[in-house]
């Protein structure tokens, strides 16, 4: 199965927003880089990833979030995470990649950060 | 309840894995665990199916097992993986990789953070060498006590 189709991507005002529609377990996470790393290669600047509809995420795809953060503020841009769940934004926080994303409550205030 | 002894055995790919984390927290929920903590055992799980399929390997073919005991205080998860044959080497749990592992492990780190997670939300936390070379990781969470249980 290909998780990606269940990772859709929109724009709005120029911000690319990955809605992601699957748990984020080991093996979506591995679909999950492949999708963030797609909008590097087409040079994207700026992401949301709204987490909505994800009720599990482990540190593999907290990793890639956290990678691909970094790499877009190097070039002046950012990825953004909105709507977690308690249990997702716990998993942050034990991590401390709360430290490193920025997060918010919704996707419109996600996009207004920008 | 009764005590009971689940063995699993899934080939070592990380598609297996959702499956039996979906499983797990079935059981858990079943087993009295409070959302919270079914949340916890899920996350502990997939980590340290993870790593035993990315580390502890040789290729696809090769399997994970899993031993999943209850008895009247607690539930606990083995996992058994085979080893990979990196660098010679079979376990993947040495003294110096799990130390290496540790000190490396910051906030904006892209990977390490399994083992952390494992030990911090499980009772408890063991991992050693198996006898066929691969590597044992043992978790344990304690039953709710009556007065904790959410209804």
């Amino acid at each position: 199965m290909d998780s990606t189709k269940l990772m859709q991507l929109r724009e709005e005002s120029g911000i690319k927003i990955i809605e992601i529609k699957t748990d984020l377990s080991s093996y979506a996470a591995s679909d999950l880089r492949k999708v963030l790393e797609g909008l590097l290669a087409e040079k994207v600047e700026r992401v949301v990833v709204n987490l909505s509809q994800v009720s599990h995420i482990n540190s593999t795809a907290v990793g890639a979030l956290v990678g691909v953060a970094k790499r877009l503020r190097q070039s002046g841009g950012d990825l953004k995470i909105c709507s977690l769940a308690d249990n997702l934004t716990r998993t942050f926080n034990l991590i401390g990649a709360s430290s490193v994303v920025e997060i918010y409550e919704s996707e419109d205030s996600a996009l207004a950060a920008f | 309840m009764a005590q009971a002894d689940i063995q699993l055995q899934i080939p070592s790919s990380v598609f297996y894995i959702e499956p039996v984390r979906v499983f797990v927290g079935h059981l858990s929920r079943s087993l009295g665990f409070s959302r919270k903590r079914v949340a916890d055992i899920q996350l502990v799980l997939d980590e340290i199916c993870s790593n035993a399929v990315h580390h502890g390997s040789a290729n696809s073919t090769d399997s994970v097992k899993l031993c999943i005991g209850i008895d009247t205080h607690a539930l606990e998860i083995l996992v058994k993986d085979n080893g990979s044959q990196e660098a010679g080497k079979k376990s993947w749990l040495t003294h110096e990789r799990l130390s290496e592992i540790e000190t490396n492990r910051s906030p904006s780190s892209e990977r390490g953070h399994g083992i952390f997670i494992a030990k911090s939300l499980s009772d408890k936390h063991e991992m050693q060498p198996n006898e066929v070379g691969g590597t044992n990781v043992r978790v344990v969470f304690r039953f709710p006590k009556p007065s904790d249980i959410n209804l």
